[in-house]
Protein backbone atom coordinates (compact mmCIF):
# COMPACT_ATOMS: atom_id res chain seq x y z
CA UNK A 1 0.00 0.00 0.00
CA UNK A 2 1.53 3.57 -0.74
CA UNK A 3 1.25 6.64 1.24
CA UNK A 4 -1.20 7.82 -1.16
CA UNK A 5 -3.69 5.25 -0.14
CA UNK A 6 -6.30 5.64 2.67
CA UNK A 7 -5.37 3.03 4.79
CA UNK A 8 -8.20 0.38 4.07
CA UNK A 9 -7.49 -1.44 7.60
CA UNK A 10 -9.03 1.63 9.69
CA UNK A 11 -7.82 -0.60 13.27
CA UNK A 12 -6.10 -3.22 14.48
CA UNK A 13 -6.03 -4.40 18.03
CA UNK A 14 -4.71 -7.80 19.47
CA UNK A 15 -7.78 -9.59 20.57
CA UNK A 16 -10.14 -11.14 18.57
CA UNK A 17 -13.43 -9.49 17.58
CA UNK A 18 -16.16 -11.61 19.52
CA UNK A 19 -19.16 -12.17 17.16
CA UNK A 20 -21.43 -9.30 18.09
CA UNK A 21 -18.90 -6.76 17.64
CA UNK A 22 -19.32 -3.88 15.00
CA UNK A 23 -16.76 -3.05 12.20
CA UNK A 24 -17.11 0.40 11.18
CA UNK A 25 -17.40 0.67 7.31
CA UNK A 26 -16.48 3.51 4.95
CA UNK A 27 -17.17 4.25 1.22
CA UNK A 28 -15.76 6.40 -0.56
CA UNK A 29 -17.45 7.32 -4.23
CA UNK A 30 -15.21 9.31 -6.86
CA UNK A 31 -18.32 11.76 -7.88
CA UNK A 32 -19.40 12.22 -4.41
CA UNK A 33 -18.18 15.08 -2.05
CA UNK A 34 -18.44 13.05 1.09
CA UNK A 35 -17.82 9.45 2.13
CA UNK A 36 -20.68 6.94 3.57
CA UNK A 37 -20.08 5.26 7.07
CA UNK A 38 -21.82 3.35 9.01
CA UNK A 39 -20.92 0.39 11.85
CA UNK A 40 -22.29 -2.77 11.04
CA UNK A 41 -22.20 -6.23 12.79
CA UNK A 42 -19.10 -8.41 11.65
CA UNK A 43 -21.54 -10.66 9.99
CA UNK A 44 -23.16 -8.72 7.35
CA UNK A 45 -22.70 -9.12 4.52
CA UNK A 46 -20.56 -7.49 2.25
CA UNK A 47 -23.50 -7.03 -0.41
CA UNK A 48 -25.34 -5.27 2.99
CA UNK A 49 -22.77 -2.73 2.75
CA UNK A 50 -22.65 -2.48 -0.65
CA UNK A 51 -26.51 -1.70 -0.84
CA UNK A 52 -26.32 0.54 1.24
CA UNK A 53 -23.59 2.85 0.18
CA UNK A 54 -25.08 3.03 -3.39
CA UNK A 55 -28.81 4.02 -1.67
CA UNK A 56 -26.51 6.71 0.10
CA UNK A 57 -24.61 7.67 -3.26
CA UNK A 58 -28.17 7.82 -5.06
CA UNK A 59 -26.76 5.47 -7.43
CA UNK A 60 -28.23 1.69 -8.27
CA UNK A 61 -27.44 -1.33 -10.32
CA UNK A 62 -29.22 -0.56 -14.08
CA UNK A 63 -30.74 -3.67 -16.29
CA UNK A 64 -31.30 -1.66 -19.37
CA UNK A 65 -29.56 -2.96 -22.72
CA UNK A 66 -27.12 -5.25 -20.31
CA UNK A 67 -26.82 -5.12 -16.72
CA UNK A 68 -24.64 -2.11 -15.25
CA UNK A 69 -23.46 -3.45 -11.62
CA UNK A 70 -21.40 -1.17 -9.16
CA UNK A 71 -18.65 -2.71 -7.00
CA UNK A 72 -17.17 -2.51 -3.92
CA UNK A 73 -13.62 -2.52 -4.05
CA UNK A 74 -10.98 -3.29 -1.15
CA UNK A 75 -7.59 -3.19 -0.99
CA UNK A 76 -7.14 -3.07 -4.68
CA UNK A 77 -9.64 -5.67 -5.57
CA UNK A 78 -12.76 -6.00 -6.82
CA UNK A 79 -15.14 -7.60 -4.26
CA UNK A 80 -17.28 -10.66 -6.63
CA UNK A 81 -18.28 -12.52 -3.63
CA UNK A 82 -20.39 -10.60 -1.70
CA UNK A 83 -22.29 -12.99 0.45
CA UNK A 84 -19.14 -12.93 2.37
CA UNK A 85 -19.42 -11.28 5.48
CA UNK A 86 -17.14 -8.77 7.30
CA UNK A 87 -15.73 -11.10 9.28
CA UNK A 88 -14.75 -13.56 6.45
CA UNK A 89 -13.52 -10.43 4.68
CA UNK A 90 -11.84 -8.97 7.03
CA UNK A 91 -10.30 -11.44 8.92
CA UNK A 92 -10.67 -11.89 13.05
CA UNK A 93 -8.51 -8.75 14.45
CA UNK A 94 -9.76 -5.48 12.10
CA UNK A 95 -12.04 -3.36 12.96
CA UNK A 96 -12.94 -1.88 10.64
CA UNK A 97 -12.26 -0.98 6.44
CA UNK A 98 -12.29 1.28 3.94
CA UNK A 99 -13.94 0.54 0.74
CA UNK A 100 -14.39 2.18 -2.79
CA UNK A 101 -17.79 1.99 -5.00
CA UNK A 102 -16.39 1.63 -8.51
CA UNK A 103 -18.30 1.18 -11.82
CA UNK A 104 -16.96 0.20 -15.22
CA UNK A 105 -17.65 3.05 -17.77
CA UNK A 106 -18.27 2.36 -21.40
CA UNK A 107 -19.04 5.04 -23.32
CA UNK A 108 -19.23 4.64 -27.49
CA UNK A 109 -21.30 3.95 -29.92
CA UNK A 110 -21.92 0.50 -29.78
CA UNK A 111 -25.49 0.12 -29.06
CA UNK A 112 -25.78 3.70 -29.94
CA UNK B 1 -27.96 21.96 -1.17
CA UNK B 2 -27.47 18.42 -2.09
CA UNK B 3 -24.17 17.48 -0.04
CA UNK B 4 -23.01 15.01 -1.84
CA UNK B 5 -23.23 16.45 -4.99
CA UNK B 6 -23.08 20.26 -4.73
CA UNK B 7 -24.95 22.04 -7.04
CA UNK B 8 -22.62 23.36 -9.21
CA UNK B 9 -23.06 26.88 -11.36
CA UNK B 10 -19.90 27.14 -13.21
CA UNK B 11 -16.82 25.24 -13.99
CA UNK B 12 -13.41 26.78 -14.26
CA UNK B 13 -11.56 24.13 -17.13
CA UNK B 14 -7.88 24.99 -17.38
CA UNK B 15 -6.99 25.49 -21.50
CA UNK B 16 -4.01 23.45 -19.93
CA UNK B 17 -7.08 20.85 -19.29
CA UNK B 18 -8.03 21.00 -22.72
CA UNK B 19 -4.62 20.89 -24.15
CA UNK B 20 -3.97 17.53 -21.82
CA UNK B 21 -6.95 16.13 -22.94
CA UNK B 22 -6.36 16.41 -26.61
CA UNK B 23 -3.27 15.89 -26.67
CA UNK B 24 -4.18 12.43 -24.87
CA UNK B 25 -6.68 11.08 -26.60
CA UNK B 26 -5.15 12.14 -30.23
CA UNK B 27 -2.78 8.98 -30.62
CA UNK B 28 -5.91 6.56 -30.11
CA UNK B 29 -7.98 8.98 -32.67
CA UNK B 30 -5.79 8.92 -35.40
CA UNK B 31 -5.64 4.73 -35.25
CA UNK B 32 -9.44 5.44 -35.71
CA UNK B 33 -10.41 4.28 -31.74
CA UNK B 34 -12.04 6.47 -29.35
CA UNK B 35 -10.26 7.08 -26.09
CA UNK B 36 -11.34 9.58 -22.78
CA UNK B 37 -10.06 11.51 -19.64
CA UNK B 38 -11.07 11.94 -16.35
CA UNK B 39 -11.89 15.53 -15.11
CA UNK B 40 -11.28 16.13 -11.43
CA UNK B 41 -11.15 18.57 -8.89
CA UNK B 42 -13.04 20.60 -6.01
CA UNK B 43 -17.15 20.54 -6.29
CA UNK B 44 -18.12 23.44 -4.99
CA UNK B 45 -21.15 25.98 -6.97
CA UNK B 46 -17.68 27.06 -9.03
CA UNK B 47 -16.04 23.71 -9.29
CA UNK B 48 -12.11 24.10 -10.85
CA UNK B 49 -10.88 21.08 -12.72
CA UNK B 50 -7.35 20.93 -11.21
CA UNK B 51 -6.69 17.07 -12.39
CA UNK B 52 -6.96 15.25 -15.29
CA UNK B 53 -6.16 11.74 -15.46
CA UNK B 54 -6.10 10.02 -18.98
CA UNK B 55 -6.69 5.89 -18.19
CA UNK B 56 -4.32 3.61 -20.13
CA UNK B 57 -2.98 0.64 -20.80
CA UNK B 58 -4.05 -2.13 -18.01
CA UNK B 59 -7.95 -2.04 -17.96
CA UNK B 60 -8.68 -0.07 -20.83
CA UNK B 61 -9.94 -0.89 -24.07
CA UNK B 62 -10.03 1.55 -26.74
CA UNK B 63 -11.78 0.50 -29.72
CA UNK B 64 -13.90 2.42 -33.03
CA UNK B 65 -17.13 1.89 -31.17
CA UNK B 66 -15.94 1.92 -27.61
CA UNK B 67 -13.97 3.17 -24.76
CA UNK B 68 -13.89 1.36 -21.70
CA UNK B 69 -12.75 1.60 -18.81
CA UNK B 70 -12.52 -1.10 -16.44
CA UNK B 71 -14.09 -0.87 -12.70
CA UNK B 72 -10.34 -1.45 -11.33
CA UNK B 73 -8.96 1.48 -13.11
CA UNK B 74 -12.21 3.43 -11.66
CA UNK B 75 -11.11 2.27 -8.19
CA UNK B 76 -7.02 2.90 -8.75
CA UNK B 77 -8.37 6.87 -9.41
CA UNK B 78 -10.35 6.89 -6.48
CA UNK B 79 -8.00 5.44 -4.54
CA UNK B 80 -5.73 8.80 -5.57
CA UNK B 81 -7.89 11.04 -5.78
CA UNK B 82 -10.05 11.19 -2.60
CA UNK B 83 -7.02 11.49 -0.15
CA UNK B 84 -6.51 14.70 -2.47
CA UNK B 85 -9.56 15.81 -2.07
CA UNK B 86 -10.42 15.42 -5.25
CA UNK B 87 -13.31 14.07 -6.87
CA UNK B 88 -14.87 13.61 -10.40
CA UNK B 89 -16.22 16.69 -12.17
CA UNK B 90 -16.60 15.06 -15.65
CA UNK B 91 -15.77 12.45 -17.99
CA UNK B 92 -14.31 13.68 -21.89
CA UNK B 93 -14.57 11.07 -24.51
CA UNK B 94 -14.00 11.34 -28.48
CA UNK B 95 -15.96 10.22 -31.04
CA UNK B 96 -14.23 9.35 -34.39
CA UNK B 97 -14.00 10.42 -37.73
CA UNK B 98 -17.49 10.64 -39.44
CA UNK B 99 -19.56 10.15 -35.57
CA UNK B 100 -21.06 13.72 -34.62
CA UNK B 101 -19.90 14.67 -30.80
CA UNK B 102 -23.63 13.79 -29.65
CA UNK B 103 -24.14 11.79 -26.79
CA UNK B 104 -24.83 8.07 -27.50
CA UNK B 105 -27.36 5.39 -25.66
CA UNK B 106 -24.24 3.62 -24.16
CA UNK B 107 -22.76 7.38 -23.57
CA UNK B 108 -26.01 8.20 -21.49
CA UNK B 109 -26.14 4.82 -19.45
CA UNK B 110 -22.89 3.39 -19.36
CA UNK B 111 -20.93 6.09 -17.26
CA UNK B 112 -21.70 7.98 -14.24
CA UNK B 113 -25.02 9.36 -13.60
CA UNK B 114 -25.17 11.11 -10.35
CA UNK B 115 -26.46 14.85 -10.56
CA UNK B 116 -24.00 17.22 -12.30
CA UNK B 117 -21.36 15.78 -13.88
CA UNK B 118 -19.85 16.62 -17.18
CA UNK B 119 -19.87 13.99 -19.79
CA UNK B 120 -17.69 15.88 -22.81
CA UNK B 121 -18.01 14.53 -26.56
CA UNK B 122 -14.83 15.31 -28.69
CA UNK B 123 -15.09 15.01 -31.88
CA UNK B 124 -13.20 13.88 -35.21
CA UNK B 125 -10.77 11.79 -32.38
CA UNK B 126 -10.07 14.35 -30.60
CA UNK B 127 -9.30 16.73 -33.48
CA UNK B 128 -11.81 18.96 -32.83
CA UNK B 129 -9.79 21.67 -31.54
CA UNK B 130 -12.49 24.32 -30.03
CA UNK B 131 -14.10 23.80 -27.37
CA UNK B 132 -17.46 25.07 -29.22
CA UNK B 133 -17.56 22.12 -31.62
CA UNK B 134 -18.00 19.75 -28.83
CA UNK B 135 -20.86 18.01 -27.10
CA UNK B 136 -21.79 19.62 -23.38
CA UNK B 137 -24.05 17.37 -21.15
CA UNK B 138 -25.00 18.04 -17.91
CA UNK B 139 -26.63 14.96 -15.70
CA UNK B 140 -29.75 16.35 -14.33
CA UNK B 141 -31.94 14.45 -12.73
CA UNK B 142 -32.47 11.38 -14.46
CA UNK B 143 -30.92 12.41 -17.20
CA UNK B 144 -27.63 13.95 -19.31
CA UNK B 145 -29.25 17.27 -20.85
CA UNK B 146 -26.96 19.40 -23.44
CA UNK B 147 -25.45 22.49 -22.63
CA UNK B 148 -27.16 25.41 -24.72
CA UNK B 149 -24.80 27.68 -26.80
CA UNK B 150 -25.54 29.99 -24.32
CA UNK B 151 -25.31 27.90 -21.34
CA UNK B 152 -22.10 26.65 -22.66
CA UNK B 153 -20.83 30.42 -22.27
CA UNK B 154 -22.09 31.18 -19.20
CA UNK B 155 -21.26 27.93 -16.98
CA UNK B 156 -18.23 26.87 -18.88
CA UNK B 157 -15.10 29.07 -18.23
CA UNK B 158 -11.88 28.51 -20.01
CA UNK B 159 -9.02 29.96 -17.87
CA UNK B 160 -6.41 29.83 -20.32
CA UNK B 161 -3.18 30.67 -17.57
CA UNK B 162 -4.36 28.42 -14.85
CA UNK B 163 -1.62 25.62 -14.51
CA UNK B 164 -2.89 21.72 -13.57
CA UNK B 165 -1.40 18.21 -13.39
CA UNK B 166 -1.60 15.31 -15.56
CA UNK B 167 -2.00 11.59 -14.82
CA UNK B 168 -1.96 8.21 -16.15
CA UNK B 169 -3.79 5.62 -14.73
CA UNK B 170 -4.73 2.05 -15.42
CA UNK B 171 -5.98 -0.59 -13.22
CA UNK B 172 -3.26 -0.73 -10.56
CA UNK B 173 -2.09 2.88 -10.06
CA UNK B 174 -1.96 6.50 -10.99
CA UNK B 175 0.89 8.01 -12.19
CA UNK B 176 2.40 11.57 -12.70
CA UNK B 177 2.56 12.81 -16.68
CA UNK B 178 3.37 15.86 -16.03
CA UNK B 179 2.96 18.89 -13.14
CA UNK B 180 1.89 22.47 -13.54
CA UNK B 181 0.90 22.10 -17.09
CA UNK B 182 -0.49 25.12 -19.02
CA UNK B 183 -1.98 25.86 -22.23
CA UNK B 184 0.96 26.75 -23.76
CA UNK B 185 3.52 24.72 -22.22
Amino acid sequence: MTADEKATVIEEGQAARGPHEDAHVTVDYLPATKPFGRAYPVTTMVETVRTDAMAFFGVRDRQERDTYRYFLEFSGSRLTNTQETLEQLLGPHRRGAHFNLVEQITPGMIGR
Amino acid sequence: MNELYPDIDRWVIPGAAMAATLAGVRPSGRRGNESGAFWLGSRTAVSRVTAVVLPQGVGIEETPGQWRVASEVFGAISRWAKPRGLTLLGIAHTHVHGVPPRLSWADRHRSVRVPGILAVVIGRGGEDANHHDWGWYVFEKDDYRELAPSDLDRRIEIAADDALDVWGADSERVWELRTGMTATS
